[in-house]
Protein backbone atom coordinates (compact mmCIF):
# COMPACT_ATOMS: atom_id res chain seq x y z
CA UNK A 1 0.00 0.00 0.00
CA UNK A 2 1.34 3.27 -1.35
CA UNK A 3 0.45 6.84 0.11
CA UNK A 4 -3.39 6.71 1.07
CA UNK A 5 -4.04 10.00 -0.53
CA UNK A 6 -3.15 9.45 -4.09
CA UNK A 7 -5.78 8.22 -6.73
CA UNK A 8 -6.31 4.74 -8.27
CA UNK A 9 -3.89 6.07 -11.04
CA UNK A 10 -1.33 7.40 -8.85
CA UNK A 11 -2.68 10.88 -9.25
CA UNK A 12 -1.77 12.99 -5.63
CA UNK A 13 -4.95 15.32 -6.00
CA UNK A 14 -7.23 12.20 -5.12
CA UNK A 15 -8.34 12.62 -8.80
CA UNK A 16 -11.62 10.20 -9.59
CA UNK A 17 -12.40 10.77 -5.58
CA UNK A 18 -12.51 14.22 -5.74
CA UNK A 19 -16.49 14.18 -5.53
CA UNK A 20 -16.35 12.15 -2.36
CA UNK A 21 -18.00 14.86 0.36
CA UNK A 22 -15.32 15.63 3.14
CA UNK A 23 -16.53 15.81 6.40
CA UNK A 24 -16.09 18.07 9.44
CA UNK A 25 -14.59 15.79 12.01
CA UNK A 26 -14.93 18.12 15.07
CA UNK A 27 -18.13 19.05 14.24
CA UNK A 28 -19.51 15.33 14.01
CA UNK A 29 -17.06 14.49 17.11
CA UNK A 30 -18.91 17.61 19.29
CA UNK A 31 -22.74 16.00 17.89
CA UNK A 32 -21.62 12.59 19.65
CA UNK A 33 -20.51 14.20 22.63
CA UNK A 34 -23.93 16.41 22.87
CA UNK A 35 -26.11 13.06 22.10
CA UNK A 36 -24.35 11.06 24.53
CA UNK A 37 -25.01 13.22 27.22
CA UNK A 38 -28.34 13.72 26.33
CA UNK A 39 -28.99 10.36 26.47
CA UNK A 40 -27.15 10.39 29.60
CA UNK A 41 -29.30 12.73 31.14
CA UNK A 42 -32.56 11.01 29.54
CA UNK A 43 -31.28 7.58 31.76
CA UNK A 44 -30.83 9.05 35.05
CA UNK A 45 -34.27 11.21 34.57
CA UNK A 46 -35.69 7.58 33.62
CA UNK A 47 -33.96 5.94 36.56
CA UNK A 48 -35.09 8.50 39.37
CA UNK A 49 -38.51 8.10 37.57
CA UNK A 50 -38.43 4.40 38.15
CA UNK A 51 -36.94 4.71 41.92
CA UNK A 52 -40.10 7.19 42.87
CA UNK A 53 -42.90 4.57 41.33
CA UNK A 54 -43.10 6.97 38.12
CA UNK A 55 -43.30 6.25 34.94
CA UNK A 56 -40.69 8.80 32.62
CA UNK A 57 -42.52 10.97 29.86
CA UNK A 58 -40.36 12.95 27.48
CA UNK A 59 -42.39 16.22 27.04
CA UNK A 60 -41.71 18.28 24.57
CA UNK A 61 -40.71 21.89 26.13
CA UNK A 62 -43.31 24.71 26.12
CA UNK A 63 -41.97 27.80 24.56
CA UNK A 64 -41.23 30.13 27.56
CA UNK A 65 -43.49 32.79 26.22
CA UNK A 66 -46.64 30.93 26.06
CA UNK A 67 -49.22 32.79 27.90
CA UNK A 68 -51.43 31.55 30.14
CA UNK A 69 -55.15 29.83 28.21
CA UNK A 70 -57.76 32.19 29.35
CA UNK A 71 -61.43 31.74 29.22
CA UNK A 72 -63.45 33.98 26.74
CA UNK A 73 -64.18 37.34 27.40
CA UNK A 74 -67.29 37.23 25.02
CA UNK A 75 -69.90 34.56 23.29
CA UNK A 76 -68.53 33.17 20.32
CA UNK A 77 -70.18 36.04 17.65
CA UNK A 78 -71.36 33.30 15.00
CA UNK A 79 -74.07 35.58 13.93
CA UNK A 80 -72.01 38.38 12.74
CA UNK A 81 -71.36 37.36 8.96
CA UNK A 82 -75.17 36.86 8.48
CA UNK A 83 -76.71 39.12 5.57
CA UNK A 84 -72.90 40.14 4.28
CA UNK A 85 -71.69 38.85 0.85
CA UNK A 86 -68.29 38.03 0.77
CA UNK A 87 -66.20 37.10 -2.21
CA UNK A 88 -64.45 34.19 -2.55
CA UNK A 89 -61.16 33.61 -4.73
CA UNK A 90 -62.03 31.03 -7.54
CA UNK A 91 -60.25 28.05 -6.39
CA UNK A 92 -59.26 29.52 -2.57
CA UNK A 93 -58.79 27.00 -0.33
CA UNK A 94 -58.45 23.43 -0.52
CA UNK A 95 -60.23 21.70 2.22
CA UNK A 96 -60.05 23.42 5.31
CA UNK A 97 -56.66 25.75 4.44
CA UNK A 98 -56.93 29.16 3.25
CA UNK A 99 -59.74 32.28 3.38
CA UNK A 100 -63.04 30.66 2.04
CA UNK A 101 -67.04 30.99 2.86
CA UNK A 102 -67.29 30.40 6.34
CA UNK A 103 -65.47 30.82 9.81
CA UNK A 104 -62.06 31.76 9.22
CA UNK A 105 -59.38 31.33 11.83
CA UNK A 106 -56.34 34.25 10.96
CA UNK A 107 -53.94 32.61 13.46
CA UNK A 108 -54.13 29.28 12.12
CA UNK A 109 -55.28 30.37 8.14
CA UNK A 110 -58.26 27.60 8.02
CA UNK A 111 -61.79 28.03 7.34
CA UNK A 112 -64.39 25.74 8.85
CA UNK A 113 -68.13 25.32 8.14
CA UNK A 114 -70.00 25.47 11.22
CA UNK A 115 -69.71 26.80 14.34
CA UNK A 116 -69.30 23.75 16.37
CA UNK A 117 -66.01 22.69 14.33
CA UNK A 118 -65.04 26.49 14.61
CA UNK A 119 -65.32 26.39 18.30
CA UNK A 120 -63.89 22.59 18.53
CA UNK A 121 -60.72 24.26 16.82
CA UNK A 122 -60.00 27.39 18.86
CA UNK A 123 -60.07 25.10 21.80
CA UNK A 124 -57.49 23.02 19.81
CA UNK A 125 -53.72 22.17 20.30
CA UNK A 126 -53.14 23.33 17.29
CA UNK A 127 -54.89 26.51 17.72
CA UNK A 128 -53.72 27.25 21.25
CA UNK A 129 -49.89 26.77 19.89
CA UNK A 130 -50.49 29.19 16.93
CA UNK A 131 -51.54 31.92 19.29
CA UNK A 132 -48.57 30.93 21.81
CA UNK A 133 -50.71 29.57 24.48
CA UNK A 134 -49.85 27.17 27.00
CA UNK A 135 -53.19 25.57 27.42
CA UNK A 136 -52.93 25.87 30.68
CA UNK A 137 -55.01 27.76 33.06
CA UNK A 138 -53.40 29.56 36.03
CA UNK A 139 -55.97 28.52 39.62
CA UNK A 140 -57.91 31.33 40.85
CA UNK A 141 -56.91 32.68 44.59
CA UNK A 142 -59.98 33.46 47.09
CA UNK A 143 -59.00 36.75 46.27
CA UNK A 144 -59.72 37.02 42.80
CA UNK A 145 -63.09 35.15 43.32
CA UNK A 146 -63.86 37.91 45.66
CA UNK A 147 -62.58 40.86 43.19
CA UNK A 148 -64.32 39.14 40.06
CA UNK A 149 -67.72 39.08 42.31
CA UNK A 150 -67.44 42.62 43.36
CA UNK A 151 -66.98 43.51 39.76
CA UNK A 152 -69.58 41.52 37.97
CA UNK A 153 -72.24 42.75 40.98
CA UNK A 154 -70.86 46.34 40.34
CA UNK A 155 -71.62 45.95 36.83
CA UNK A 156 -75.09 44.30 37.54
CA UNK A 157 -75.89 46.65 39.66
CA UNK A 158 -74.85 49.59 36.58
CA UNK A 159 -77.45 48.06 34.22
CA UNK A 160 -80.12 47.70 36.23
CA UNK A 161 -80.08 51.22 37.82
CA UNK A 162 -80.40 51.90 33.67
CA UNK A 163 -84.06 50.36 33.77
CA UNK A 164 -85.44 53.46 34.97
CA UNK A 165 -89.18 53.58 34.09
CA UNK A 166 -89.86 57.14 34.47
CA UNK A 167 -89.34 59.40 31.29
CA UNK A 168 -87.01 62.15 32.65
CA UNK A 169 -84.36 59.35 33.30
CA UNK A 170 -84.97 57.61 29.83
CA UNK A 171 -84.73 60.38 27.57
CA UNK A 172 -81.48 61.39 30.09
CA UNK A 173 -80.13 57.97 29.15
CA UNK A 174 -80.73 57.82 25.70
CA UNK A 175 -78.89 61.32 25.17
CA UNK A 176 -75.57 59.53 27.24
CA UNK A 177 -76.02 56.64 24.68
CA UNK A 178 -76.36 59.19 21.84
CA UNK A 179 -73.56 61.13 22.34
CA UNK A 180 -71.17 58.20 23.14
CA UNK A 181 -71.74 57.22 19.87
CA UNK A 182 -71.90 60.20 18.52
CA UNK A 183 -68.03 60.41 20.69
CA UNK A 184 -67.00 57.00 18.97
CA UNK A 185 -68.00 58.07 15.20
CA UNK A 186 -65.56 61.28 15.42
CA UNK A 187 -62.99 59.15 16.79
CA UNK A 188 -62.70 57.03 14.22
CA UNK A 189 -63.04 59.67 11.86
CA UNK A 190 -60.13 61.46 12.81
CA UNK A 191 -57.96 57.94 13.41
CA UNK A 192 -58.77 57.62 9.59
CA UNK A 193 -57.74 61.28 8.78
CA UNK A 194 -54.46 61.26 10.68
CA UNK A 195 -53.35 58.22 8.39
CA UNK A 196 -53.24 59.28 5.21
CA UNK A 197 -50.18 60.97 4.77
CA UNK A 198 -51.52 64.82 3.68
CA UNK A 199 -54.09 64.74 6.30
CA UNK A 200 -56.74 65.28 4.42
CA UNK A 201 -57.92 61.57 4.76
CA UNK A 202 -59.28 59.39 2.56
CA UNK A 203 -61.75 59.98 0.53
CA UNK A 204 -65.50 59.33 1.54
CA UNK A 205 -65.50 56.19 -0.65
CA UNK A 206 -66.13 52.47 0.90
CA UNK A 207 -63.21 50.36 0.02
CA UNK A 208 -63.95 46.48 -0.22
CA UNK A 209 -61.98 45.77 3.54
CA UNK A 210 -61.74 41.83 3.59
CA UNK A 211 -63.76 41.49 0.00
CA UNK A 212 -66.81 42.28 2.80
CA UNK A 213 -69.26 44.49 0.71
CA UNK A 214 -71.67 46.04 2.42
CA UNK B 1 -50.21 26.06 39.54
CA UNK B 2 -52.15 25.82 36.83
CA UNK B 3 -54.69 23.24 35.67
CA UNK B 4 -56.03 22.17 31.73
CA UNK B 5 -58.18 24.67 30.17
CA UNK B 6 -60.65 21.79 28.79
CA UNK B 7 -61.36 17.96 30.37
CA UNK B 8 -59.82 16.26 27.70
CA UNK B 9 -56.51 14.38 29.68
CA UNK B 10 -58.44 14.43 33.13
CA UNK B 11 -60.76 12.14 31.08
CA UNK B 12 -57.97 10.46 29.25
CA UNK B 13 -58.65 6.44 30.59
CA UNK B 14 -54.86 5.67 30.08
CA UNK B 15 -54.59 7.46 33.69
CA UNK B 16 -55.32 10.36 35.71
CA UNK B 17 -52.63 12.90 37.73
CA UNK B 18 -54.69 15.43 39.47
CA UNK B 19 -56.81 15.98 42.64
CA UNK B 20 -58.79 12.99 44.22
CA UNK B 21 -61.52 12.86 45.19
CA UNK B 22 -62.93 9.71 47.16
CA UNK B 23 -59.38 7.99 45.86
CA UNK B 24 -61.05 8.18 41.97
CA UNK B 25 -60.82 10.94 39.50
CA UNK B 26 -63.62 13.93 40.33
CA UNK B 27 -64.95 13.93 36.67
CA UNK B 28 -65.87 10.06 37.15
CA UNK B 29 -68.73 11.46 39.95
CA UNK B 30 -70.64 11.61 36.93
CA UNK B 31 -71.90 9.23 35.02
CA UNK B 32 -70.26 7.98 31.82
CA UNK B 33 -73.30 9.45 29.14
CA UNK B 34 -73.82 12.29 31.04
CA UNK B 35 -69.86 13.50 31.02
CA UNK B 36 -69.95 12.29 27.39
CA UNK B 37 -73.34 15.05 26.68
CA UNK B 38 -71.74 17.76 28.48
CA UNK B 39 -68.58 17.52 26.85
CA UNK B 40 -70.36 17.51 23.04
CA UNK B 41 -72.08 20.34 24.06
CA UNK B 42 -71.82 23.40 22.75
CA UNK B 43 -72.05 25.69 26.00
CA UNK B 44 -69.18 23.31 27.77
CA UNK B 45 -66.87 23.86 24.44
CA UNK B 46 -67.46 27.40 23.96
CA UNK B 47 -68.58 28.93 27.13
CA UNK B 48 -66.48 26.59 29.64
CA UNK B 49 -63.28 26.14 28.34
CA UNK B 50 -60.39 27.59 29.84
CA UNK B 51 -62.45 28.94 33.09
CA UNK B 52 -61.22 29.23 36.70
CA UNK B 53 -62.73 29.25 39.90
CA UNK B 54 -62.73 33.61 39.15
CA UNK B 55 -63.98 33.21 35.50
CA UNK B 56 -66.28 31.04 36.26
CA UNK B 57 -68.19 33.44 38.72
CA UNK B 58 -69.26 35.31 35.05
CA UNK B 59 -70.95 32.34 33.61
CA UNK B 60 -72.92 31.23 37.00
CA UNK B 61 -74.08 34.61 37.63
CA UNK B 62 -75.75 34.32 34.22
CA UNK B 63 -77.39 31.02 35.07
CA UNK B 64 -81.67 31.41 35.30
CA UNK B 65 -82.08 27.79 36.05
CA UNK B 66 -81.15 24.17 37.48
CA UNK B 67 -81.77 20.83 36.34
CA UNK B 68 -79.65 18.21 34.75
CA UNK B 69 -80.25 16.90 31.37
CA UNK B 70 -83.33 17.67 28.76
CA UNK B 71 -85.12 16.93 25.70
CA UNK B 72 -85.53 14.05 23.63
CA UNK B 73 -81.27 14.53 23.11
CA UNK B 74 -80.35 14.91 26.73
CA UNK B 75 -78.60 17.90 26.54
CA UNK B 76 -76.93 19.12 29.81
CA UNK B 77 -78.34 22.45 31.16
CA UNK B 78 -75.53 24.71 31.71
CA UNK B 79 -75.90 24.00 35.45
CA UNK B 80 -75.07 20.60 35.03
CA UNK B 81 -71.56 21.87 32.95
CA UNK B 82 -70.51 24.46 35.30
CA UNK B 83 -70.94 21.70 38.37
CA UNK B 84 -68.67 19.62 35.72
CA UNK B 85 -65.95 22.40 35.21
CA UNK B 86 -66.15 22.93 39.26
CA UNK B 87 -65.41 18.98 39.67
CA UNK B 88 -62.60 19.57 36.73
CA UNK B 89 -60.88 22.45 38.88
CA UNK B 90 -61.56 21.53 42.42
CA UNK B 91 -61.64 24.71 43.72
CA UNK B 92 -60.13 25.43 47.42
CA UNK B 93 -62.88 24.99 50.32
CA UNK B 94 -62.93 28.93 51.43
CA UNK B 95 -63.66 29.50 47.47
CA UNK B 96 -66.64 26.92 47.52
CA UNK B 97 -67.55 28.51 51.09
CA UNK B 98 -67.73 31.58 49.29
CA UNK B 99 -69.89 30.59 46.67
CA UNK B 100 -72.01 29.27 49.16
CA UNK B 101 -72.50 32.19 51.75
CA UNK B 102 -73.42 34.63 49.23
CA UNK B 103 -76.59 36.83 48.69
CA UNK B 104 -76.39 38.00 45.80
CA UNK B 105 -77.19 35.34 43.35
CA UNK B 106 -79.58 31.90 44.31
CA UNK B 107 -78.39 29.62 41.14
CA UNK B 108 -74.26 30.29 42.27
CA UNK B 109 -75.57 29.17 45.62
CA UNK B 110 -77.33 25.89 44.34
CA UNK B 111 -74.08 25.09 42.30
CA UNK B 112 -71.99 25.24 45.12
CA UNK B 113 -74.35 22.98 47.65
CA UNK B 114 -74.56 20.45 44.76
CA UNK B 115 -70.56 20.57 44.17
CA UNK B 116 -70.75 20.22 48.17
CA UNK B 117 -72.45 17.46 48.24
CA UNK B 118 -70.57 15.53 45.60
CA UNK B 119 -67.23 16.04 46.48
CA UNK B 120 -67.02 16.71 50.15
CA UNK B 121 -66.10 13.26 51.69
CA UNK B 122 -67.24 13.97 55.53
CA UNK B 123 -71.19 13.59 56.02
CA UNK B 124 -70.81 15.68 58.88
CA UNK B 125 -69.22 18.93 56.88
CA UNK B 126 -71.76 18.10 54.22
CA UNK B 127 -74.65 18.41 56.82
CA UNK B 128 -73.54 20.66 58.78
CA UNK B 129 -72.44 22.88 56.15
CA UNK B 130 -76.10 22.68 53.80
CA UNK B 131 -77.86 22.21 56.43
CA UNK B 132 -78.45 25.91 57.62
CA UNK B 133 -79.52 26.72 53.99
CA UNK B 134 -82.38 24.85 54.76
CA UNK B 135 -83.90 28.49 55.76
CA UNK B 136 -83.37 29.94 52.09
CA UNK B 137 -86.59 30.24 50.92
CA UNK B 138 -86.17 31.34 47.41
CA UNK B 139 -87.70 29.87 44.61
CA UNK B 140 -85.29 28.19 42.32
CA UNK B 141 -86.67 27.48 37.89
CA UNK B 142 -85.73 23.88 37.51
CA UNK B 143 -85.39 22.29 34.34
CA UNK B 144 -87.01 18.70 33.77
CA UNK B 145 -86.68 15.87 30.93
CA UNK B 146 -89.09 17.69 29.13
CA UNK B 147 -90.48 21.02 30.41
CA UNK B 148 -90.21 22.93 33.56
CA UNK B 149 -90.89 23.02 37.55
CA UNK B 150 -90.62 24.86 40.28
CA UNK B 151 -88.51 24.16 42.96
CA UNK B 152 -87.62 26.28 46.21
CA UNK B 153 -83.84 26.35 47.78
CA UNK B 154 -84.22 24.64 50.70
CA UNK B 155 -86.26 21.87 49.08
CA UNK B 156 -83.36 21.20 46.81
CA UNK B 157 -81.08 21.11 49.25
CA UNK B 158 -83.57 18.85 51.20
CA UNK B 159 -83.18 16.37 47.98
CA UNK B 160 -79.72 17.24 48.17
CA UNK B 161 -79.42 15.62 51.60
CA UNK B 162 -81.83 12.74 51.21
CA UNK B 163 -82.08 11.40 47.50
CA UNK B 164 -79.83 9.52 45.66
CA UNK B 165 -80.21 11.04 42.10
CA UNK B 166 -80.13 14.99 41.81
CA UNK B 167 -79.92 16.54 38.60
CA UNK B 168 -78.70 13.78 36.11
CA UNK B 169 -76.43 11.90 38.67
CA UNK B 170 -76.20 9.82 41.43
CA UNK B 171 -74.79 11.24 44.45
CA UNK B 172 -72.62 9.24 46.65
CA UNK B 173 -73.72 7.37 49.46
CA UNK B 174 -73.73 9.22 52.55
CA UNK B 175 -75.47 8.65 55.84
CA UNK B 176 -78.97 9.28 57.38
CA UNK B 177 -79.00 12.03 59.76
CA UNK B 178 -80.66 9.90 62.18
CA UNK B 179 -77.27 7.51 61.96
CA UNK B 180 -75.01 10.14 62.59
CA UNK B 181 -76.64 11.34 65.38
CA UNK B 182 -76.67 7.67 66.54
CA UNK B 183 -73.02 7.60 66.26
CA UNK B 184 -73.03 11.33 68.36
CA UNK B 185 -70.77 12.64 64.96
CA UNK B 186 -73.92 15.01 64.74
CA UNK B 187 -75.88 17.27 67.24
CA UNK B 188 -79.62 16.89 66.74
CA UNK B 189 -80.91 19.65 64.32
CA UNK B 190 -82.88 22.47 65.67
CA UNK B 191 -85.93 23.22 63.43
CA UNK B 192 -86.12 26.69 62.08
CA UNK B 193 -89.79 26.70 63.36
CA UNK B 194 -88.94 25.40 66.88
CA UNK B 195 -91.56 25.65 69.61
CA UNK B 196 -94.26 26.26 66.58
CA UNK B 197 -93.51 22.96 65.29
CA UNK B 198 -94.03 20.85 69.00
CA UNK B 199 -97.06 23.07 69.75
CA UNK B 200 -98.77 22.21 65.59
CA UNK B 201 -97.44 18.17 66.63
CA UNK B 202 -99.83 18.70 69.95
CA UNK B 203 -102.70 20.27 68.19
CA UNK B 204 -102.73 17.42 65.89
CA UNK B 205 -102.25 14.73 68.32
CA UNK B 206 -105.22 16.15 70.30
CA UNK B 207 -107.46 16.28 66.96
CA UNK B 208 -106.22 12.48 67.02
CA UNK B 209 -105.98 13.00 63.27
CA UNK B 210 -103.86 10.42 61.26
CA UNK B 211 -101.43 7.69 62.54
CA UNK B 212 -98.96 9.32 60.59
CA UNK B 213 -98.09 12.35 62.55
CA UNK B 214 -97.22 10.35 65.57
CA UNK B 215 -93.89 9.87 63.75
CA UNK B 216 -93.29 12.77 63.42
CA UNK B 217 -92.97 13.81 66.81
CA UNK B 218 -90.23 15.38 68.14
CA UNK B 219 -88.79 15.77 65.05
CA UNK B 220 -88.47 17.46 61.69
CA UNK B 221 -88.42 16.46 57.50
CA UNK B 222 -84.72 15.61 57.56
CA UNK B 223 -84.60 13.55 60.68
CA UNK B 224 -87.52 11.74 59.87
CA UNK B 225 -85.97 11.00 56.57
CA UNK B 226 -89.19 12.43 54.29
CA UNK B 227 -88.60 14.92 52.04
CA UNK B 228 -89.94 18.29 52.43
CA UNK B 229 -91.48 18.05 49.04
CA UNK B 230 -93.54 15.34 50.21
CA UNK B 231 -94.32 17.13 53.24
CA UNK B 232 -95.66 19.86 50.68
CA UNK B 233 -97.80 17.53 48.91
CA UNK B 234 -98.82 16.20 51.67
CA UNK B 235 -99.53 19.64 53.54
CA UNK B 236 -101.58 20.71 50.53
CA UNK B 237 -103.55 17.55 49.82
CA UNK B 238 -104.62 18.57 53.58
Amino acid sequence: MGDRKAGAYGTSTGGDTAFRKTWDRDEYAAKAVERDQRIKEEGKARHEAAAAGKKYVRRASTPPDARDTEARKARLNVADQVGKTSIVPAGAGQGKRGKGAGFYCDACDLTFKDNLQFVEHLNSKQHLVATGESGEVRRATLEEVKDRFEWLKRKRDEETAKDAVDLGTRIENAREIEEKEREEKRRKRNEKRRKTKDGMGVPEVKVENDGNIF
Amino acid sequence: MAHQADAKRALDERGYTGALIRGDNPLKLFEKPVRDRIVDSYYWKEQCFGLNAATLLDRAVELSFIGGTYGVAQKPTPFLCLAFKLLQITPGREIIMFYLEQEEYKYLRALAAFYIRLAWEKDEDVYKTLEPYLNDMRKLKRRTREGWALTYMDQFIDDLLINTRVCATTLPKINPRLFLEDEDRLEPRESALGEELEEMENEDEDAGSEGEVEEVANGDAARNGRSISEQRERSEER
